[in-house]
């Protein structure tokens, strides 16, 4: 501490408050996160109607909200037999409501495995790269910096417009594009890890490199990206999304949020702005839920 | 138990001063009814061990608590004026122009972005209507005034321009630059070299002398309390519990943690007992000519850590190895284990070239030499339970069986003085001298021949270094140890080693008999070096220090 933040701190800081405040949004993050990845295993099936099916009167708007409660105590009792489109029906007949919540299990499968490839693959080159320091991983660094400076989205648009639209190259896609962060962040603490004392006792102790980086240096240098994940598995939901919407993502009818915005935004201006904002405040909601959780669990950390 | 009415006026008196830190459950008193007084001349000494308050009580001084801390109760008194009632404008006027403050760590506590000069203006303009020039030319006399070297250059230096010494010095000159009447001087050399110690403190002690001050000097280091104090207040668990003039201090300590702590650093600097003849024991570790090069990344700058080196430890034998930063001396140790590759010379452990030798056969040789670091808890794998990280060794060198493994774990706790009911825990969850405690059970976990000991007490209190000196002595005498011990600390070294090398930029410039060295060195860097060690004992004052007191 220098002499003069000495000087100039206040006497009192109630330090309890932020405290608190931190865990409010950390828990806040994990239940958004939790109903996000349970409405991905059983969104469809808890969804009233088949999210693919086409099969309804289109442009239903949804009720008015005054309506809500009595058609919710309605359908609990058993007086309305057929479930109501709760966030109206889309131009082409499909019912927003259960798409909205069976989105989910495409858009989270996909953000989920491409982050877990990409934390996987970049964590293991970004640990070989920071311990083992020659040449080659200087080269193979050089490679990621020139990966990270392409704009993400269009790079993922022209990826999977040359290698086709479906769900297993928007997840290579992805995968490719944020595996460089996970490099040069592991990287970098592997870098401050590596000259610490514990590594260095571990091999006055006759223990080989190789055991020293996986058992030694690699648990310790894990928290940063694990903590980036949660913050980019948010930003891949968003760019699912982003393709769709451009037409470079999955292909209808699958319920996904961003084609259901971007096959809802021709409609808006008639007015119908339902089929396009419900599954706008779904993604928001969940980008924030995962963005949230990731600064929570950065400030647990420090 | 205070007298104020004798001698000079009183600078600074504070009375019952109760500082608290608001705990999971309730709160905590670092301070609790601390009081203490400083005359006009007059410098004081505050000991107590780690953790007793002395940081917090420096503080409070100035009416200034670290969040989320509180002064309960208490009065501080500058002269007539009551500190604890002033408002926040008063208090900002009376630091740094009435109280100066000289913090721990001369580096980080100067602004990296700033230039040294203009920070010194700073503190100057903060108390005076001084134009920027006047202020200027304030810092250039003032850092003229504390001794460094072509102060018109230094003015515009950045921190990081600075060695320790220097940096430190600039602060000092930041916190005298408009002559407070109290200095408050909180292990201001603390991871300094001795003989820039030596110059740190003659420099404040005169200055102190010469502008009429006062300073209030905390440390744990008897030798600067003894050299520069005129009075010693010993606090205890947040309270004085003892205070009296120096001398009266080292001779009759009257309260227990007194007597403890006089009586420990007595049997460290007592010195080995003598006796031992090891000229019959074999040589165990054998150095021929030991070069190390270090080449600077990506430019031709070569530093020649090591210029060549040669010595011989004996089976039971501790070979100091002593001089100051950047000396080499723990490029010596970490090339011996070939922790770094030496750049030319031979090492043989009984025998065995460990230089050149293959990895593998090298990997088995290391269970029969270990290291212990200077940074106990940096030496730990802070994820790895206790447990975990003592069965390293054994499951790399040994063949035990599991439940032969964990009996181990428990004998091996209990010699270096552990028990064993944090086992399963992470090493954060003790103190710094266990820690080193945990660190060295690891190094003898496969009963080895040969250890080097790179600073291992350094980062530890005074009470807690008799400690492991005595747990260092007692595992040499019960396994035939060998030790290199590599310090900077001469009282340590005195109590640990047989023999001792004074090392000086990449040389050695002297080795013999660590009573040869102490009491007779030849070499005129061994002369410096050892001119500049502050012995703890109040009538064993520096020479020049005596001069300019008498004067």
């Amino acid at each position: 501490m220098t002499q003069s933040e000495t000087v100039a701190r206040p006497i009192e800081i109630k330090i309890a408050k932020s405290r608190h405040r931190i865990d409010w949004l950390f828990w806040l993050g994990v239940s958004i996160v939790a109903m996000a990845c349970s409405l991905a295993v059983f969104g469809p099936a808890i969804a009233p109607y088949d999210p693919t099916l086409a099969v309804h009167p289109p442009a239903v708007p949804p009720p008015p909200l005054a309506e809500v409660p009595g058609l919710w105590w309605g359908r609990i009792t058993g007086v309305i037999d057929t479930p109501p489109y709760w966030f109206g029906t889309d131009a082409n007949g499909f019912d927003v409501f259960s798409r909205v919540i069976s989105a989910p299990r495409i858009d989270l499968t996909i953000a989920l495995t491409a982050n877990a490839l990409s934390l996987i693959l970049g964590v293991f080159v970004g640990l070989v790269a920071g311990y083992y320091r020659n040449f080659l991983t200087e080269g193979v660094m050089r490679v990621s910096d020139v990966l990270q400076s392409f704009p993400v989205f269009v790079s993922a648009m022209i990826l999977v417009a040359l290698a086709g639209r479906s769900t297993g190259n928007i997840v290579i896609a992805l995968a490719l594009l944020y595996t460089p962060i996970y490099i040069r962040l592991t990287r970098s603490e592997v870098l401050t890890q590596r000259v610490r004392g514990y590594v260095e006792a571990a091999r006055a102790m006759g223990n080989r490199e190789i055991v020293i980086a996986l058992r030694h240096v690699l648990p310790n240098s894990l928290a940063p990206a694990l903590i980036q994940a949660s913050v980019t598995i948010g930003f891949a939901i968003l760019l699912t999304a982003g393709l769709s919407f451009v037409g470079a993502g999955v292909r209808p009818p699958t319920p996904e949020w961003g084609l259901m915005i971007s096959t809802g935004a021709n409609q808006i201006i008639l007015g119908e702005w339902w089929p396009s904002v419900f599954p706008g405040i779904a993604i928001s909601i969940t980008v924030f839920g995962f963005a949230v959780l990731g600064n929570a669990l950065e400030r647990r950390y420090d | 138990m205070i007298d104020e009415t004798v001698g000079a006026p009183v600078i600074m008196a504070a009375r019952d001063l109760r500082v608290s830190y608001p705990v999971a459950d309730g709160k905590v008193s670092v301070l609790d009814g601390f009081s203490i007084y400083i005359r006009e001349r007059e410098v004081v000494g505050l000991i107590g061990d780690a953790g007793s308050g002395k940081s917090t009580a420096a503080l409070a001084l100035m009416g200034v608590v670290r969040p989320p801390g509180q002064i309960e109760a208490g009065s501080v008194k500058l002269g007539d004026e009551e500190l604890l009632a002033a408002d926040e404008d008063r208090l900002r006027e009376i630091r740094g122009k009435d109280i100066g403050l000289i913090v721990q760590n001369p580096c980080a506590a100067l602004n990296p972005m700033l230039k040294v000069g203009r920070q010194i203006g700073n503190v100057f303009r903060a108390h005076s209507d001084a134009s920027k020039a006047d202020a200027n030319e304030r810092a250039v006399e003032m850092l003229r005034m504390v001794g460094i070297n072509d102060p018109e250059q230094r003015v515009s230096a950045f921190a990081h321009e600075l060695s320790g010494g220097m940096a430190q010095r600039a602060l000092i000159s930041m916190a005298l630059s408009s002559e407070p009447r109290l200095l408050i001087a909180d292990e201001p050399t603390s991871g300094l070299d001795v003989t820039i110690q030596a110059q740190f403190l003659d420099q404040m002690w005169e200055t102190v002398r010469c502008t009429g001050s006062a300073i209030l000097l905390i440390s744990q280091d008897l030798g600067v309390i003894a050299n520069y104090c005129d009075r010693v207040a010993v606090l205890h668990r947040g309270r004085i519990v003892e205070e009296k003039p120096v001398y009266e201090f080292f001779a009759h300590p009257e309260h227990p943690y007194s007597r403890d702590v006089l009586g420990l650093q007595k049997a460290a600097t007592a010195g080995r007992p003598h006796g031992y003849d090891l000229s019959a024991e074999r040589p165990r570790i054998e150095v021929k000519g030991l070069r190390k090069v270090f080449s600077m990344r990506g430019t031709n700058v070569v530093v020649e850590a090591i210029k060549g080196a040669d010595f011989v430890i004996r089976s039971r034998e501790t070979l100091g190895l002593v001089g100051e930063s950047g000396s080499g001396k723990t490029t010596v140790g970490r090339c011996l284990l070939r922790l770094e590759e030496p750049t030319a010379g031979e090492v043989y452990f009984g025998g065995e070239a460990i230089t050149g030798c293959p990895a593998a056969s090298l990997r088995g040789l290391r269970s029969k030499m270990q290291i212990v670091f200077q940074d106990p808890f940096d030496a730990l794998n802070p994820r790895w339970t206790i447990r975990r990280i003592l069965r390293e060794p054994l499951d790399l060198h040994s063949d035990l069986s599991a439940k032969a493994k964990d009996v181990r774990i428990s004998e091996l706790l209990d010699l270096v003085g552990l028990k064993t009911d944090r086992i399963d825990q992470k090493p954060r969850s003790l103190g710094a001298a266990a820690l080193q405690r945990l660190n060295i059970a690891r190094a003898i976990a496969t009963e080895p021949k040969f250890i080097v000991l790179d600073e291992p007490t350094s980062a530890l209190a005074p009470h807690a270094i008799t400690g492991i000196i005595a747990l260092l002595h007692r595992l040499q005498a019960e396994f035939g140890l060998s030790y290199l011990f590599i310090s900077h600390d001469l009282t340590t070294a005195r109590s640990l080693c047989h023999r001792v090398a004074v090392m000086y930029l990449g040389e050695i410039v002297e080795m013999g008999d660590a009573e040869q060295i102490f009491e007779n060195p030849q070499h005129d860097y061994s002369k410096m070096l050892l001119s500049a060690y502050l012995y703890p004992d109040p009538t064993k004052r520096r020479e020049r220090a005596k001069i300019e007191r008498t004067a």
